[in-house]
């Protein structure tokens, strides 16, 4: 029943034309830089290794389609958790608001389960939205660039990794990227079941990811004491993957504070979508 | 003492100098010419290359690449993997005394290199429009090879160069090369590098200065005057 549930659930995202906005804005996008990669890339490899050209000179292919996903990556990766709450967010408050709750409720399955079964077909939206993205970003990325070292640009340097040693940091970082993502899918869904109306979750969970990045990116001592703790700060621990040596207690540290996030949130939404008051 | 023995005394002696001073110079530019000969018995070569790279703001694994040259001054890297190589310093010294009458060279003194005793020659461009500002060559003229290079120039700043010969001493080609380099600091945007979030962790090296950096080039397997293509080159 729980399986049924679940596939019931996916099916009502995969019907809601919103479920589709995240997919053709991540092409869109995606399309846009690898158009400009192609047309105008060089320069910008240039500028990143400008202050060493005096000296220094770069010999092979930099510009490549590991160097192209990582750079997409980057740049969507604090994106597209916009893209997940869009769904997410009306998991629970859009049935509130279609009013069709009290009839999902009527089935022989606990509130729990129910919500777990949204959960679940959040999280395989999630993931389907994140493969699109690698889809994108890391196969046509090659099919247009061919392949090659990753040259991973930092602010403060350069770390190039060997293209044999890539494959294994994409799968980690591409998981942990899944982990910062589902995270959001919990918050929003979290949110929506304190809803009545889908909007409410959607630009509260926009709101709270805008509030913590800033938050994190500023550096002032009374906010850097609390920075370690907010969910944003974490989810670029995708790249973390993408050093060397490896940080590894690092890349714990932050997947702990993730999960207790998700279950934190998620306990906080059973509790609530089992009182919710569906006869109001 | 007359006055016609002091000037006697004064020309005599300017005589001296200037002759030992000329001597010096003809002595440089006789060494200089030795190892520049040597240097152009090796048409074309290529050679394997194992290249390290210990730079500060680039932290690389070491990685193979394969080097081509060929006379006068065509000059190849080719590598799978991202190589990183400094500007100048494979074929400069070859390349800067090709004309013996575009510079002076002055010889500074002798100084022992791992037991190797070198003629210290400092070379001086005469046109003002020239890139190099200064050369400094350790040379050993026995076996008619650099041991140290240090270049200045306009467009690359310093570059200091260590070579280690072998098998292929009698070509004047090293087994081994260290450049030594100046570097700029390091600092792109971080809404271009994406780290966002990433304060840098690591307490630097106090022992390493960080605006010098080494590249370590070890060469196996020369193929000496086998004929390398042009369009090696043009790729």
């Amino acid at each position: 029943m729980f399986w049924k549930s679940t596939y019931n659930e996916f099916l009502k995202i995969a019907a809601k034309p919103r479920s589709y906005i995240g997919v053709g804005a991540i092409t869109l996008i995606v399309g846009i830089i690898l158009f400009a990669m192609k047309v105008d890339g060089h320069n910008f490899i240039s500028f990143v290794t400008q202050p060493f050209e005096q000296s220094l000179s770069f010999e092979g292919k930099i510009l490549n389609g590991n160097l192209i996903a990582f750079i997409i990556l980057q740049m969507l990766i604090i994106h597209v958790p916009l893209l997940i709450a869009l769904v997410t967010g009306d998991l629970v408050s859009g049935e509130g608001a279609m009013g069709t709750i009290r009839l999902l409720l009527t089935k022989p399955i606990s509130r729990t389960s129910i919500l777990f079964s949204k959960y679940l077909a959040g999280c395989a939206y999630t993931l389907i939205i994140l493969l699109w993205l690698v889809f994108l970003a890391l196969v046509v990325g090659k099919i247009i660039f061919g392949t090659g070292d990753l040259m991973v640009l930092n602010s403060e340097g350069l770390v190039i990794l060997q293209e044999k040693d890539l494959a294994w940091r994409f799968l980690s970082g591409f998981s942990m990227a899944f982990l910062s993502l589902v995270m959001i899918a919990t918050l929003s869904l979290t949110l929506s079941c304190f809803s009545e109306n889908s909007i409410g979750p959607i630009v509260s969970t926009m709101a709270i990811i805008i509030l913590f990045t800033i938050i994190g990116a500023l550096d002032v001592p009374v906010l850097q004491k609390i920075q370690p703790f907010l969910f944003t700060t974490h989810m670029v621990t995708w790249r973390n993957f993408f050093e060397d040596p490896l940080p590894v207690d690092k890349i714990i540290s932050s997947a702990i504070i993730l999960f207790v996030h998700i279950i934190g949130l998620l306990a906080i939404a059973v509790y609530k979508f089992n009182r919710k008051d569906i006869l109001a | 003492m007359s006055t016609f023995r002091i000037k006697f005394l004064v020309v005599f002696l300017f005589a001296i100098l200037s002759g030992e001073t000329v001597m010096a110079q003809q002595n440089a530019n006789q060494i200089l010419r030795a190892v520049y000969l040597k240097s152009q018995k090796a048409k074309d070569y290529s050679v394997l290359a194992n290249i390290k790279v210990d730079m500060p703001f680039i932290r690389m694994l070491p990685i193979d690449a394969k080097i081509y040259f060929k006379q006068k001054d065509k000059f190849k890297v080719e590598s799978k993997s991202i190589a990183i190589v400094p500007r100048q310093g494979f074929d400069q010294s070859s390349k800067m005394l090709a004309d013996t009458n575009s510079f002076t060279a002055i010889m500074q003194g002798n100084e022992l290199i791992n037991g190797t005793l070198t003629n210290i020659i400092n070379i001086i461009p005469l046109s003002d429009t020239s890139d190099l500002i200064l050369g400094k060559l350790w040379i050993d003229n026995k076996q008619n090879v650099v041991l140290k290079s240090q270049l200045t120039t306009k467009s690359n700043g310093t570059i200091l160069m260590e070579y280690t010969y072998g098998a292929q001493l009698l070509y004047g080609l090293p087994d081994k090369m260290i450049f030594s380099v100046d570097v700029k600091k390091f600092k792109i945007p971080k809404s271009v590098s994406g780290d966002i979030n990433n304060s840098s962790t690591e307490t630097p090296d106090k022992t390493k200065d960080p605006k010098k950096g080494k590249i370590y080039i070890t060469l196996t397997n020369y193929q000496i005057n086998k004929g390398v293509p042009d369009t090696i080159f043009k790729k």
